[in-house]
C-alpha cells in the first residue's frame, strides 16, 4: 500500500536534512507504529506518505513514495487526500470551522459523498469516537482532548483506505487514548485501513501495532514486527526509546533464568508469561 | 474581549434569518446611517442596533459592544470637537457646528460597528460562508480566507494571552503599565504572535486541500440555506429603512 523507496528530504534552507535513506513498506491492511525521539523525523515521515511534502513543503527531495502504486511527486495532493486522511500533530491548525458537526460535514461535501450516506458517516464518526454528545457544540468552548477528537472523527467519516496520524493522542489522558487505539484496530480489522501512527506512548503502540519502525535522526534504525523491533529492547533502550515495561520484564527474566523467553508486549501476556514460569 | 466575534447558540428570530438576510439588514443599517444626516435618525439606527442585540437574545454581548465603542467614541468625540473651526463657539474653541459633526460621527461609527460584531454572534461563520458561496456565488477561496480570518481573531488573542503570561512569569509587569508604557510592553510581542499565526494559517490552508478544498464548489454544501417567509419580513423591513434613510 505504501512503498518508500530511499527517500531523502532536506526542508528549504535547513542544512541537514530532515529524512535521509528512508526506505519502508507497509502491506495492504498493516498496522504501523512509529516512534522515535523528538525531532527524529517522525512528522517529516507523516508528510512525505501523506503527500503533504513535496507538494507544500518545497525542499530537496530525493527517492520516491508510492502509495496504492501513486507516485506522490506525479499525483495532486487532492488525488491522493481522497485515499490518504491524515490527523495532524497540531490539532488548532487542523480545525477549519467554528462548530463539531461542520467541521465532520467539510470533507464529506467536499469529496461528493452522497447526500443520502451523509448522515450515517456523520453518526458512524461522531459514535465511534465517543462525541456523539459534542456534535453541536463550538470548537472554541472544546478542551485538548476533545478537539483531537473531533480531528478524529473528521478524518474518519471520509472513510480512507490509509489513516496517517501524527501523535494523535498527544491531549488525551490514558483512558480516551486507549479507546483511540482500539477504535484504529477496529477500523482497521473491520474495513482493512492501514494504518501508520506516530505515537509516544510506546505500551499501546505496541500493543496495537503489528509493525514498528524506530526513527532517529531522519534514520531508520529498527524495522519489523512488533515482537521483534522488541525483542531487542536493550538496543532500543541504547537508543533513548523507552520500552513498555512489560517488555523490560521478560527480558530481565531470560537474562536471570539464562533461557530465552517470547517477547510480552502487553500485561495480560506477561502475566501467562510469570504463572507459565512459576508452575 | 475573547468572545467578542463567538458565536451564541440559540434559537431566536435573529438566528433563523438567513445568513445573505442577515448581511443585508447589517449592510443595509451601514447605509442609512451614511445617508442620513439628521442626528435624531442616527439615535434611532443605534436604538435599533441595540434592540436587534436583545432580540437576538445576547443583551449582555450587546451591552459589552457598546462600552467598548463607547470608549473609542469619546476619544473621537473629542478630537473631532477640538478640530472643527466652523459655527459659533459654545465655550472655549468648541462651537456647536463641532459638537454636532462630531457627535454624527461617532454615532455613525457605532451604528455601522455594532451590527457587524452582532451578526457574528447570531451566525455561525460557515453558515455564513456556505450561504456566501451557494447563495451570492462568492467564489470558494475568498469566502474561505474571511471566515479563517474571523476564526483566527480568537486564538490570536488567546495566544496574545499565553505569552503575556510567559512574560510576567519572568518578571515583566504588564499590570503596572498604563497608556503608552503599556503600548510599549506589547508592540515587541506582536513579531512572533504574527510569525506563529502566519504558520498556523500554512497549516490550516494544508488542512484544507487534505480535506478537497479544490473540489468544493456553490453545489457542495449540505446544509442549505432557503428563503423564508421571515427574510421576506427582513427585506421589507430594510427597505423602508433605507427609504426612511433618504426621505427623512
Ligand atoms: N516546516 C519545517 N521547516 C523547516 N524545518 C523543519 C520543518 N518541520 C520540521 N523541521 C525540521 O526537521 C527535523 C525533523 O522534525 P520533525 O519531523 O518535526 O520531527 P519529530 O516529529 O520526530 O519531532 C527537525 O530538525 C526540524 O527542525
Ligand atoms: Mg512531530
Amino acid at each position: 500500500m505504501i512503498d518508500i523507496q530511499d527517500l531523502t528530504f532536506t526542508y528549504k534552507d535547513e542544512p541537514a536534512p530532515a529524512l535521509s535513506g528512508i526506505s519502508l513498506t507497509v502491506t495492504d491492511g498493516a498496522f504501523l507504529g512509529i516512534i522515535g525521539p523528538a525531532g527524529a523525523g517522525k512528522t517529516t515521515l507523516i508528510r512525505a506518505v501523506s503527500g503533504v511534502i513535496p507538494h507544500h513543503y518545497t525542499g530537496d527531495y530525493y527517492g520516491s513514495v508510492r502509495v496504492n502504486g501513486l507516485d506522490t511527486v506525479d499525483t495532486p495532493l487532492t488525488d491522493l487526500s481522497r485515499l490518504v486522511g491524515m490527523v495532524f500533530q497540531d490539532v488548532d491548525s487542523q480545525i477549519i470551522s467554528s462548530v463539531v458537526e461542520d467541521e465532520l460535514l467539510y470533507g464529506l461535501e467536499n469529496f461528493g459523498v452522497p447526500r443520502e450516506e451523509i448522515p450515517s458517516r456523520l453518526e458512524f464518526a461522531l459514535d465511534r469516537v465517543g462525541i456523539a454528545d459534542l456534535r453541536d457544540r463550538t470548537i472554541a468552548s472544546l478542551s485538548g482532548g476533545q478537539r483531537q477528537k473531533v480531528a478524529i472523527a473528521s478524518v474518519i467519516a471520509l472513510r480512507p483506505r490509509v489513516l496517517v496520524l501524527d501523535e494523535p493522542t498527544g491531549e488525551l489522558d490514558p483512558r480516551s487514548s486507549r479507546q483511540i487505539f482500539s477504535l484504529l484496530k477496529a477500523l482497521n480489522r473491520e474495513y482493512g485501513i492501514t494504518v501508520v501512527v506516530v505515537e509516544q506512548k510506546i505500551m499501546l503502540l505496541c500493543e496495537f501495532a503489528d509493525m514498528l519502525a524506530v526513527l532517529d535522526q531522519g534514520k531508520i534504525v529498527r524495522q519489523g514486527k512488533t515482537r521483534e523491533v522488541l525483542a531487542r529492547s536493550d538496543e532500543l533502550e541504547a537508543l533513548g526509546v523507552n520500552c513498555p515495561r512489560v517488555t523490560l520484564l521478560t527480558r530481565l527474566l531470560s537474562e536471570r533464568l539464562g533461557k530465552s523467553l517470547p517477547v510480552s508486549v502487553s500485561l495480560d501476556e506477561a502475566e501467562k508469561l510469570v504463572r507459565g514460569l512459576m508452575q | 474581549m475573547r468572545d467578542l466575534f463567538q458565536y451564541v447558540p440559540g434559537t431566536s428570530l435573529l438566528h433563523r434569518l438567513n445568513p445573505v438576510t442577515k448581511l443585508l439588514l447589517t449592510v443595509v443599517i451601514c447605509v442609512a446611517a451614511f445617508i442620513t444626516d439628521r442626528l435624531i435618525f442616527l439615535l434611532g439606527l443605534l436604538a435599533l442596533d441595540l434592540l436587534i442585540g436583545f432580540i437576538a437574545g445576547v443583551p449582555k454581548k450587546t451591552v459589552n459592544i457598546l462600552k467598548g465603542l463607547l470608549r473609542i467614541a469619546l476619544f473621537l468625540f473629542i478630537l473631532q470637537a477640538l478640530l472643527t473651526r466652523k459655527g459659533t463657539p459654545v465655550f472655549w474653541i468648541v462651537t456647536d457646528t463641532g459638537l454636532l459633526t462630531a457627535g454624527k460621527v461617532v454615532l455613525r461609527l457605532m451604528v455601522v460597528c455594532m451590527p457587524l460584531a452582532l451578526v457574528l454572534a447570531v451566525t455561525k461563520i460557515n453558515d455564513l460562508a456556505n450561504a456566501l458561496v451557494q447563495v451570492l456565488h462568492v467564489p470558494y477561496p475568498y469566502a474561505f480566507t474571511i471566515t479563517t480570518a474571523i476564526r483566527f481573531i480568537p486564538q490570536f488573542l488567546s495566544e496574545m494571552d499565553d505569552i503575556m503570561e510567559a512574560q510576567t512569569a519572568r518578571g515583566v509587569e504588564f499590570d503596572a503599565a498604563k497608556g503608552f508604557r503599556k503600548l510599549g510592553m506589547i508592540l515587541p510581542l506582536c513579531a512572533p504572535l504574527l510569525i506563529s499565526s502566519v504558520r498556523r494559517s500554512e497549516q490550516t490552508a494544508v488542512a484544507a486541500e487534505v480535506r478537497g478544498f479544490h473540489l468544493r464548489t456553490a453545489v457542495s454544501g449540505y446544509k442549505q440555506y432557503p428563503f423564508q417567509w421571515i427574510d421576506l419580513g427582513a427585506v421589507l423591513f430594510c427597505c423602508a429603512l433605507i427609504a426612511a434613510a433618504i426621505l427623512l
